[in-house]
Order: structure tokens, then sequence, then C-alpha cells
């Protein structure tokens, strides 16, 4: 596996050389090499990872997460990720894919919650975390249905509104809220594209392909890293991880996004 | 404690759908007020970071949702407290060396927090590149804002050009109120010296952006 995940990499840095190369011939077009990528994922390689962990006995109450409810049942996964977030009546409050697992993972396995969120992000070129790589698989299972996020619960369509709220809000030594880069089509910070978000289009790609193999990490990242990585950039303090924040952004995103046919791992440069 | 503006499933019921919950719209006090309370709860932060999340009268009034409009008012009040942010560098030479106008430009970095730490820099970068065409030629740039290639060629540098220029890159919300453009100076992002170097790099001749 380890070697797998090497030969993986060289090739992922080959096609990048490869990708920069042809960019410098063409213009800029960077599609053709984004295209390659994609075909041949390594973040396919997280999701047997993620499902040994998911089956595996672990923590301190030596438990599966099997009997995890992600909202159709425990152990029920098929269509459970394209519906997040939603209303848990257990804890009371909308939770995103990365809250339920924090959820699950400390009330049946008893693991330390804040040790667990130290750990949700990994390192660059690491072999990623727990968590990625559950989040991962619990995803992928729901891969070619349509993200279905519903709003029938009031605390869903307060986190909506919320989300919306958040999603122009401009604060800092940038003026930056999340619009300012995601509000027009076809747009690029230096070579980067961004995606139009207040298109019905741009959401759905952000609603269907997260977690996402991240080229330049070697890892598979999440949702919570990438508004995390996004208020870095616009000059704002840590985001601390799976706060309503930044569930109530996923939130609107993801239901703008409805309807989007669910594909995971998602590549990302 | 919450309002209720629109009943969601008022619509639905009279269609004949049956619902087993109705989710109600929160009005526009309520959304803002639950949502201002994730930012404050959301961060893990010094005091002193903290106040980044703060936003000022002119942010407030620029963080439309959606398709609103800014109101003639609003637009006139951004402008009001935008020409008021504006400082003069004390040598008064609004214009610098391109130089390190250059060298800032191409500069995204300055100002970051990880893991509660400040980047460690002397001085922050422009930011220009991120989202600007700069000198002919270079491929590696944004098209957020428009091209600024060719900048000072069209424009000479007349002292109303290069005092329009300066207190453009200080506070744009001076000439575009709540345009997508950070300001830079007001916000204390670049130093009005910085500033004077930036306005040297659009309009100096020699400048490889005017080439």
């Amino acid at each position: 596996m380890k070697k797998l995940r090497g030969i993986t990499m060289g090739l992922v840095s080959a096609l990048c050389l490869a990708m920069a190369t042809s960019a410098m011939a063409q213009g800029n077009d960077l599609s053709v090499g984004r295209k390659m990528l994609m075909e041949d994922n390594p973040g396919e390689l997280w999701i047997d990872q993620g499902k040994a962990l998911f089956l595996q006995k672990r923590g301190p109450k030596n438990a599966s997460l099997e009997q995890c409810d992600f909202g159709m049942g425990p152990g029920k996964l098929e269509g459970a990720a394209v519906r997040l977030p939603r209303y848990f009546a257990d804890t009371n409050r909308v939770e995103d894919l990365e809250s339920r697992l924090l959820t699950c993972m400390t009330q049946l396995q008893g693991f330390d919650r804040a040790q667990l969120i130290k750990q949700a992000i990994s390192a660059p070129a690491s072999r990623g975390s727990d968590i990625e790589a559950l989040a991962l698989y619990v995803t992928s299972r729901s891969n070619g249905m349509k993200v279905n996020v519903s709003l029938g619960h009031q605390k869903e369509y307060d986190m909506y509104k919320a989300g919306e709220y958040l999603f122009y809000r401009r604060s800092g030594q940038t003026d930056f809220g999340c619009v300012q880069c995601h509000g027009e089509p076809d747009k690029r910070i230096r070579l980067q594209d961004l995606v139009h978000m207040t298109s019905k289009a741009g959401a759905q790609e952000v609603a269907a392909t997260w977690p996402a193999y991240r080229g330049a990490h070697y890892v598979v990242r999440t949702m919570q890293w990438r508004l995390n990585d996004c208020v870095w950039q616009m000059r704002l303090p840590d985001l601390k991880y799976a706060t309503d924040y930044s569930i109530a952004l996923t939130t609107y995103l993801n239901r703008q996004g409805n309807d989007a046919v669910m594909q995971v791992p998602g590549f990302k440069r | 404690m919450k309002t209720t503006l629109i009943i969601q499933c008022s619509l639905s019921a009279a269609t004949g759908l049956l619902l087993a919950g109705c989710a109600t719209y929160p009005d526009q006090a309520t959304t803002r007020q639950m949502a201002e309370k994730m930012v404050f709860e959301a961060f893990d932060a010094s005091p002193a970071h903290m106040k980044r999340l703060e936003q000022d009268r002119s942010q407030q009034i620029c963080s439309k949702v959606g398709d609103a409009k800014l109101s003639q008012e609003e637009a006139a009040e951004v402008v009001k407290l935008a020409r008021a942010s504006i400082q003069y560098p004390a040598s008064g030479q609004l214009s610098g060396d391109w130089k390190a106008g250059d060298r800032l430009a191409h500069d995204g970095a300055g100002d970051r927090i990880r893991n509660g730490k400040t980047e460690n820099r002397k001085e922050n970068g422009a930011l220009c590149q991120n989202c600007h065409a700069l000198a002919p030629g270079e491929i590696n740039v944004g098209n957020v804002g428009t091209p600024l290639t060719g900048y000072g060629k069209q424009r000479g540098n007349s002292e109303a050009i290069v005092k329009y220029t300066y207190e453009k890159i200080y506070n744009a919300w001076v000439y575009f109120p709540c345009s997508n453009m950070p300001r830079l100076g007001a916000t204390g992002h670049l130093t009005p010296e910085q500033v004077t170097h930036m306005v040297a790099y659009l309009l100096d001749p020699q400048s490889p952006i005017n080439k």
C-alpha cells in the first residue's frame, strides 16, 4: 500500500510537470492536464482505508461505526451523504458529515473529541487522517446519487439562511466575503480557476466533489479543510473544526447544489 | 425571539401536500443575529485577532445578500467614510519607487494567521497579481479585477492621475463603493509608503507594466 502510494505520488508529480509544460505551450489552458489527472484519481486509495476504519472495532469502547446513523438509520450509508447537512434529533442540531462523524466517534467509540479535532486535518503528503478517509468512504456510498439537501426542519432552514448571510459577509483587512472570489463566472486567482458558486452549476460542483484528492498536498481533503483554507487566505483567524459557521456555509452551498450527481473523490489541483 | 415573516408550508398546504413539519423563514434581523453569533464562536484566536472578524460600518453596508442592491444613501455613506479614511504619506510624495512596487505587486503573502501565529514578514505583499493582469506577457495572473497592463501608458502621469491612483489603491470605495477591491490602505494591509510604490509601478513610464 505504502509503495503503491509512493508510485502514485511520483506519477502525479510527473503529470503536474507535464501539465505545466503543456500549459506554457498552449497559453494557459490547464484543463487538459486536469482531465488527465481526474481519470486516475489517487484519492480512490482512501476509500478502502475509510471502509476498513469504519468496520474496525476501535476506540475506548471497542466499537465499529456500523451503528452510526447518518440520517438514514444506523449503518445505512447509501444516500446518506447526499442529504447532509441535516438535522439530527439525538444531538438536536444540524450536522454536516464531519461533525456527524465526530458525534459517532465520541459517542459510539469513546474517542476524545478534542483529540479527534486536533488530528482531523492531516499534514500534506501524510497518510491522511481517519476522519478524511471515513468522510470519503461514507460519501462514496452515495456516488451516482443526487444531492438532496432538505430544509424541512426549522433548524435546517435557519442554518441555510445563516450560510447565505455568511457567504456575503465581508470582513478583515482584505474586505473579503466568499462572494468576492466566487460570485462571477470564469474567474481565476492567478492561474487557479474559481468556482462560480452563485450559479447552479458551480454550487453543484461544490456539492458533488468533496471530499477530494488535492494534488498539491497528496492527500484527500474535506469541505471543512476547504473552508479553513479560504478563511486563511481571507486573513481571518484559525477556523475551528466543525462549527456552525462552516456547517451553515456547507448547508447553503449544498442546498444550492441540489440535484448534482455525487462523484467522489473529486480531484483538485 | 423568532419573528416569522413568511410561512414556507402555507403554499404547500394550499396545494394539498401534506408535510410533517413546516419550516419558517427567519426574518433578516434574526438571520443576522444567528449568523453573527456563529462568526464569533467559530474562530480560535487572541482578542487582537478576533478583531478582524468585526465589521466596520462600510463592510456592513457592503455585505448585501444575494441580489440586494446598494441604495443611493448607502453608497453615499460608503464614499464619505472612504474619503475620510485616506491618509497621505508624511513626505507628501504620492509616487514612490516602481521597482519596490513591482516586487510588492507580485507578493500575495502577509498577515495570514496559522495556529494563532501571524506570518512573520517584514511587510505585507500588495496582492495585485492574484486578481489583475500586470506587465505584458505575464501568464500567472488572475482576472477577478480589471487588467492593469498599460495602466500608465493609457492615462499618463499628471498630478491628477497620480492622486486618483493613490486614492484608488488606498481606498477603492471612494470611487467604486463596495467594489471587490480591498481597501488596501484604509484597512491597514498596506502602509501609505507602500501605496506610493504601487502608484509608481502603475504610472512610471519605466515600469514593466507600461512597456
